[in-house]
């Protein structure tokens, strides 16, 4: 029973912060349609800042994500006027292929200046944890979680309760509609794009304390991260949620009752299942131009 | 407890990491697959370059395979007949065409030339000197370019002067064979050395023997390469991944029977470089009466331990060994430390070995009795190996990696056989080699009959907040053992 628990409580934990990780993706593309590859290495960029700025400042590295997230504000913002607007109508295809390369060219960057090795960010009480009867509930997952959680209430908040969310998802919805009432299609993009960057600001400086990392991770994290987008519907915050509770769940229940092997295809497993009964993903939604 | 911020993180041995996965310095294997690709998942990496070696590499020795390749064909040939005598005179022409090949090969010139010359011998190289290997390759060619300074200062191979011919191969099966193939026929180079990873040295070493040339090779001991009854190969490391734990078991079975582990947990991640030493020690445990309480593998992808670690813990072993690549060996010291569970002994395959990367991320106090195997040890008491420290240091102002180390010590079993024999003939020298013993910086090194090495590993354990070798006695730096190991800090 406490192994239940835990694999429960643990998961959750795990999820949210994959959520958090997710949100951006799913925010970029419901908007855009652009499918950011570069997302993973936004993450790795934003771990190595902070792992940075936690080593010469000594400032905490969850807290250090006040000074990141208006940086990947601001770097997504350029890098959508500078980038990704040359791509605007042509085929998604088109979008991963420019963010891949963006990947790469970030990932080569930090190796020249960062150099090809580990980092971990390792505040104090980066190995401590919360005990709750039997349960332990490792500091460092739960400030992160509870950071993420913070977030994207934040983001579920400006999506649907500020004009700028409301054009976002106007833009989403019917882009040509929304062109008609007055939402500029050029600025909601850039500035959805931004705000997708800016979750990684958090994201990044949560995985750098989580996670070892070098410039090259991002590869296992942006397969994860759309994974998790895949399954909870593609462009939606509330299935990026439900899909990375998933893959916590996943991965903790079969780590602790199958064998580990499973763990991640059993992940995939249950996109699989779920995109043959709902093809859009848990939370998708069925657009008009998919069902013509 | 690490208080933020850590120390310097250039600890002497701070290895570079390379490419997708680990770090470069997973002791004693060749990192061929170390190398995940850098765009394909690294989860497909082991299986996946079995299957190219086997496929695409696999059919090029079968077709152009020894010296003896002519009568070979003959006997290949020989069942075709009943197919008709046709086939029968076709089968005959090649073997004849592939006599005279061998006949061209088999008078190399630099035999010839070896006579009485004061030229220089060159050493024909291909290394990945850029793509997936790049990082390891440019070691690896440091290694074999101080082995030549050191050579060439104390007066050459036989008098004579040694000269490197280093081609890249850029990563790639093909390139590789390109290479070594002009080297051999083209610039009929006097003796060659390996190249770096089992996946390049396996089509590699099939170029060098078909040409009949010694190929000692530094980093490339994936088990396919020494199924294919090669006379002129020769793995210069200690040992192969499935013996790599040999060094650990001997060292438990010389505690007293009270002091031994009585339970044992082996997770390991799904890697051809650590799965193989941790099932084989596995093994070897349980027939010394080691109790296995938990053995699982886990994908390379896997991020959290916290459950791994929570689920061994119950069962509270005394020894955990964990085939460990880098991040999962520090998420697992993470998780029990969590967990405040801390095993008699802990060992981990590679992980501890990136000393700097790894102190930083477990933090250091946390590394103090931590295990781990190496091929090769900076401050090992092998011969020659400070003066192979001093002048690497010396020319590139930073410590030498294990790669580095590896190659140097590939070039000093060619030299101590060409020496030894006292003239550039391949044959002798595979004979020699096959029949004796060599000193290099990583112990002494000897061959079964395959090319395999038949040496061990060293055993390492971090003291102190460094890096001690406690085994074998001979090379051990640490006359201390520290056992059990001290709860986490």
């Amino acid at each position: 029973m406490t192994q239940l628990v835990q694999a429960i409580v643990l998961g959750l934990l795990i999820g949210g912060v994959y959520a958090l990780m997710a949100s951006g993706l799913t925010l970029i593309f419901g908007v855009m349609r652009i499918i950011n590859v570069a997302q993973g290495a936004f993450l790795i960029l934003v771990a190595m800042i902070t792992w940075w700025l936690w080593r010469v400042t000594g400032i905490d590295p969850i807290l250090a994500s006040v000074i990141t997230t208006p940086l990947m504000f601001g770097f997504g913002w350029v890098a959508y006027r500078l980038l990704l607007s040359r791509i605007r109508g042509a085929s998604p295809s088109m979008s991963v292929l420019l963010t891949f390369g963006f990947a790469l060219v970030i990932e080569g960057v930090l190796n020249v200046t960062a150099g090809n090795k580990f980092k971990s960010a390792t505040p104090s009480y980066f190995e401590e944890s919360f005990r709750v009867g039997a349960i332990s509930l490792p500091k460092a997952q739960v400030f992160g979680f509870v950071a993420a959680m913070v977030v994207l209430a934040a983001l579920y908040y400006v999506l649907t309760r500020t004009w700028t969310g409301r054009a976002i998802r106007a833009a989403t919805q019917n882009p040509s509609g929304a062109a008609l009432v007055g939402v500029g299609a050029a600025g909601t993009a850039a500035l959805a794009f931004a705000i997708g960057s800016a979750t990684t600001g958090v994201g990044g400086s949560i995985l750098s304390v989580l996670y070892p990392f070098f410039p090259a991770s991002h590869y296992d994290w942006i397969s994860r991260l759309l994974g998790i987008v895949v399954l909870g519907g593609m462009g939606s915050l509330p299935g990026a949620l439900a899909g990375a509770g998933i893959l916590g769940l996943a991965e903790t229940l079969t780590a602790t009752y199958g064998s580990l092997n499973w763990s991640t295809l059993v992940f995939y497993i249950v996109i699989m299942v779920v995109l043959l009964i709902r093809p859009q993903g848990l939370f998708g939604a069925k657009l008009r131009e998919d069902t013509v | 407890m690490t208080a933020s911020p850590p120390s310097d993180p250039e600890i002497p041995g701070d290895l570079p990491v390379s490419r997708r996965r680990g770090p470069d310095s997973r002791p004693g294997h060749d990192r061929e697959t170390g190398a995940r690709p850098s765009v394909t998942g690294d989860r497909e990496t082991g299986p996946r370059l079995s299957a190219t070696s086997d496929r695409e590499t696999g059919a090029r020795p079968s077709a152009t395979r020894d010296r003896d390749g002519g009568p070979r064909r003959h006997r290949e040939a020989g069942p075709r007949r009943t197919h008709g005598m046709r086939a029968a005179m076709s089968a005959v022409a090649l073997g004849v065409a592939g006599a005279l090949t061998l006949a061209a090969c088999g008078t190399r010139p630099s035999e010839v030339a070896a006579a009485k010359t004061d030229k220089p011998i060159v050493v024909g190289i291909s290394l990945p000197l850029t793509g997936d290997f790049a990082q390891p390759g440019s070691e690896a060619k440091r290694g074999y370019e101080v082995w030549r300074d050191m050579v060439n200062a104390k007066g050459g191979i036989l008098g004579r002067k040694v000269e490197l011919k280093i081609a890249d191969d850029a990563s790639n099966q093909d390139t590789v064979v390109a290479d070594y193939t002009k080297l051999i026929t083209q610039d009929k180079v006097d003796l060659l050395l390996g190249t770096f990873s089992s996946l390049l040295n396996y089509p590699a070493s099939a170029v060098a023997e078909k040409n009949g040339m010694v190929f000692v090779e530094p980093a490339g001991g994936a088990p396919n390469m020494f199924t294919r009854n090669f006379k002129y190969l020769f793995f210069a490391q200690p040992a192969t991944a499935p013996h790599q734990a040999d060094v650990f078991v001997n060292w438990v079975k010389t505690l007293p029977e009270s002091e031994r582990p009585k339970t044992a947990a082996y997770p390991s991640q799904d890697d051809p470089f650590a799965q193989p030493v941790i099932d084989s020690m596995q093994k070897q445990l349980e027939a010394l009466g080691v109790k296995t309480v938990y053995s699982q593998l886990y994908p390379a992808d896997t991020t959290n331990f916290q459950t791994i670690a929570s689920t061994m813990a119950s069962e509270k072993p005394d020894l955990i060994a964990q085939g460990a690549v880098f991040e999962d060996g520090v998420g697992l010291v993470r998780g029990l430390k969590q967990l405040n569970y801390s095993p008699k002994i802990l060992f981990q395959t590679s992980a501890p070995s990136n000393a700097g990367q790894y102190s930083d991320a477990v933090g250091l106090p946390n590394t103090e009795g931590v295990f781990y195997t190496v091929s090769w040890n900076e401050k090992a008491t092998t011969p020659l190996n400070s003066d192979f420290v001093s002048a690497y240091k010396k020319a590139y102002n930073a410590d030498p990696a294990e790669d580095a180390a590896d190659a140097f010590a590939a070039a000093q079993v060619l030299q101590t056989a060409t020496e030894k024999v006292g003239a550039i003939n391949q044959d002798k020298i595979r004979d020699w080699l096959h029949a004796n013993e060599v000193q290099t910086i990583l112990g002494p090194l000897s061959w079964e009959a395959t090319g395999e090495p038949k040496g061990q590993f060293l055993l390492a354990q971090w003291q102190s907040g460094k890096v001690e070798v406690v085994a074998p006695a001979d090379v051990a730096t640490s006359k201390t053992v520290v056992n059990p190991k001290p709860a986490w800090k």
